[in-house]
């Protein structure tokens, strides 16, 4: 049987190349039958297949379609094949990392770097609900509350919608929720320092720190550069 | 203007085009056509090449961003609908599109031609802090020094941080006031350079159609400036934009419509870049029916347009669509480089050399530092260096261009990824004096004589 860094390379190449969700799904379960535990293959061949193809976008060695197709082929691979056989196995973490709202705020009606953010949250093991774009602060802190994320993620584009992040912020510690979700937010014109003056608790300068950042939020190691 | 007399048509079909959700539209219609138009038309980046010398190639890419206009047409994120054309539509369009424009008023007013690939005709230049966010008392210092340089004949403003102070929320009153703001200050800023008509492109605060439609009324920005109608990236556009371009219409103004797709995003790679510019060009002439038609392609990491797979790509977008159309081009310069650095003075440097061979007709400079998002950091001599390239290249073809760029892009390619973003206004001029400071005039001064120790004439009297 090949060794697990083999598998890994495989499985990459596989995301890459196999347009149809059903080779890759297929060649997991034959992984699987060959003795690999659904535990191994999750933690050494699916998240750092995964990471590994969110720094080949983060070199620009692949572009957003061949990123959007590869994490929409491990999704199906973890809803159809690794989260049924992990459940039932007590002694495994959860599949996910964390769960994060993300959207652009209002006024703001760009999109690919939002896109791009909530892709690499993706394949590095993140539940994403993204709002899209144009989006109320007050929108988004219901559907924050509804779903029960980890954090929530703003961009903007502009420095007209701007304001809009700091009510959210604002908002969030007036109805005192800074409990429940930690904001970060990124974009174009976003600095550090803009981060800290609204109180926001992080900032990422683009996605791959927008991924690190997350993690750092929700206090887990760091996978992916 | 006579083309816009399709605007009623146009938004005809923004109301009653092919129903789709907008992320099916950009990955299930926009990257798999361009994809296959790719190979189809057998279009690949070569790495050895900074400006293409190939006019087959670059014809190969005009049609295949006229098959691309019509077998996606643009998107309307407020109807869900795509605005389609046929292809006989596109080019009837093109055929009767303006071949020169008129921008500006009295001894200010200057005249955009449409220019070929290797051209010697007279390529206009705009400078300005192109949407840079700027505080209400640096506005007109700054603006002033673009319109203090005689080589800058068109003007595109920065943006305001706040307004009397507080922030700018779009979609708000507050912007509707920063339009206006930005109209008085930015048109104070020309009379006091003794510049009254000098065109000025508008209106940079304008995120919605409040924006643009406030900053373009009675005692605001002029007929005779230079209003943007942008698109999103790729390929949409939407109720606030086609507002603008309404409005510009019937006031009877002067349109720049631009489109900037993103290398790596949905269009790929440097040969996706030049078929969306090929193809986004053809529909804003035929949707937002500019008069100058713009493209400032984004790095997504590095926030510029210097790097060399954009130079090839843009370079082809410009010649596939100058060699084919008579339509007046322009691209935006945008340096990752900011004010007090050698970088963006290189960088602007080889954009402006590449682009203005490939036949654009208006130089426009320039996105400082990161694309023009960091706040305070642009300078007159960002500009200024643009102007003198594009006066001192007036008549370099293609194969002299690539020659000089394989000089030029090594002296910045490695400072791209090091956020080279350099200093804020008031660091590198004198605000009261509006004069460079003795370093970054003597940074500019020396990139501009290594310039010349290359060949590039900037210091010939005639041009």
């Amino acid at each position: 049987m090949s060794s697990l860094n083999e598998l890994k390379n495989e499985f990459v190449t596989k995301l890459l190349e196999e347009s149809n969700n059903d080779v890759i799904i297929s060649w997991t379960k034959e992984v699987l039958k060959q003795g690999v535990t659904p535990l191994s293959f999750f933690d050494q061949v699916f998240t750092p297949g995964m990471a590994e193809i969110g720094e080949k976008f983060s070199r620009l060695d692949i572009f957003l379609p061949e990123l959007m197709d590869s994490a929409e082929k491990a999704k199906a691979l973890s809803d159809q094949v690794l989260a049924p056989l992990l459940v039932k196995d007590t002694t495994s973490n959860s599949l996910m990392r964390g769960k994060v709202l993300i959207c652009s705020v209002k006024g703001d009606l760009h999109d690919i770097g939002k896109n791009m953010v909530s892709l690499m949250l993706q394949v590095n093991g993140f539940e994403v609900i993204d709002m899209g774009v144009n989006v109320a602060p007050r929108d988004i802190l219901g559907r924050a509350k509804e779903q029960e994320v980890d954090i929530i993620a703003l961009s903007s584009l502009m420095t007209t919608s701007m304001p809009y992040m700091k009510e959210v912020v604002e908002l969030r510690d007036g109805f005192n929720l800074k409990s429940k979700f930690a904001v970060i937010v990124g974009g174009a014109p976003i600095t550090k320092e803009y981060s800290e003056a609204i109180g926001a608790d992080s900032f990422g300068h683009d996605a791959v720190e927008a991924v690190q950042k997350c993690l750092l939020l929700i206090d887990r190691p760091v996978i992916s550069k | 203007m006579k083309h816009r007399s399709r605007l009623v048509e146009v938004l005809h079909r923004a109301e009653t085009g092919p129903i789709i959700e907008e992320a099916e539209f950009e990955r299930k219609l926009v990257a798999p056509t361009i994809r296959s138009l790719l190979k189809k038309y057998d279009i690949k980046y070569d790495k050895s090449v900074f400006v293409p010398n190939d006019d087959d190639l670059a014809d190969r890419v005009f049609q295949a961003g006229l098959d691309l206009a019509a077998e996606v047409g643009m998107f309307c994120q407020s109807t869900s609908r795509r605005i389609v054309w046929t292809r006989s539509e596109l080019e009837e369009g093109l055929r009767f599109c303006p071949t020169e424009v008129t921008l500006g008023a009295g001894n200010d007013a200057v005249v955009a031609k449409a220019r070929k690939p290797d051209d010697d005709g007279r390529v206009l230049v705009a400078g300005g802090a192109y949407g840079t966010p700027v505080p209400e008392y640096m506005y007109i210092p700054m603006s002033l020094s673009y319109l203090k340089e005689p080589v800058i004949e068109l003007i595109d403003n920065p943006s305001l941080e706040t307004v009397y102070g507080y922030p700018v929320k779009a979609g708000s009153p507050w912007e509707v006031l920063a339009a206006r703001r930005e109209a008085e200050l930015a048109i104070q800023a020309a009379n006091i350079a003794g510049r009254p008509g000098i065109s000025l492109g508008c209106v940079e605060l304008s995120p919605t159609a409040l924006g643009g439609l406030a900053g373009a009324s009675w005692g605001g920005y002029r007929p005779t400036d230079w209003h943007h109608a942008p698109i999103l990236s790729e390929l949409k556009t939407n109720y606030d934009m086609l507002s603008i371009v309404t409005h510009v219409t019937r006031i009877g103004g002067v349109l720049e419509a631009y489109y900037n797709p993103i290398y790596g995003g949905f269009v790929g790679g440097a040969e996706g870049v030049a078929v969306a510019i090929a193809g986004g060009l053809i529909l804003l002439n035929q949707i937002h029916m500019g008069d100058t038609l713009n493209t400032r392609p984004n790095h997504p990491f590095y926030n510029c347009d210097t790097t060399p797979e954009l130079i090839w790509g843009i370079s082809l977008g410009v010649q596939a669509l100058s060699r084919n159309t008579n339509l007046i081009l322009d691209t935006l310069t945008g340096p990752a480089g900011g004010p007090g650095t050698k970088t963006i003075l290189y960088e602007n440097a080889a954009f402006v050399i590449a682009t203005n061979v490939s036949g654009q007709s208006i130089m426009t400079s320039c996105h400082s530092a990161s694309g023009g998002s960091i706040p305070r950091h642009a300078s007159g001599l960002d500009s200024k260096i643009c102007g003198e390239i594009t006066h001192a290249v007036r008549g370099m073809n293609r194969a002299h261009a690539n020659e000089l760029l394989k000089q030029i892009v090594p002296l910045y390619i490695n400072e791209l990824d090091k956020k080279p973003i350099g200093l804020p206004f008031d660091k590198v001029y004198d605000i009261e004096k509006i004069e460079p400071t003795a370093e970054w005039q003597g940074m500019y001064d020396e990139v501009r004589n290594d310039l010349i120790k290359l060949g590039i004439p900037l210091d010939r009297l005639t041009h």
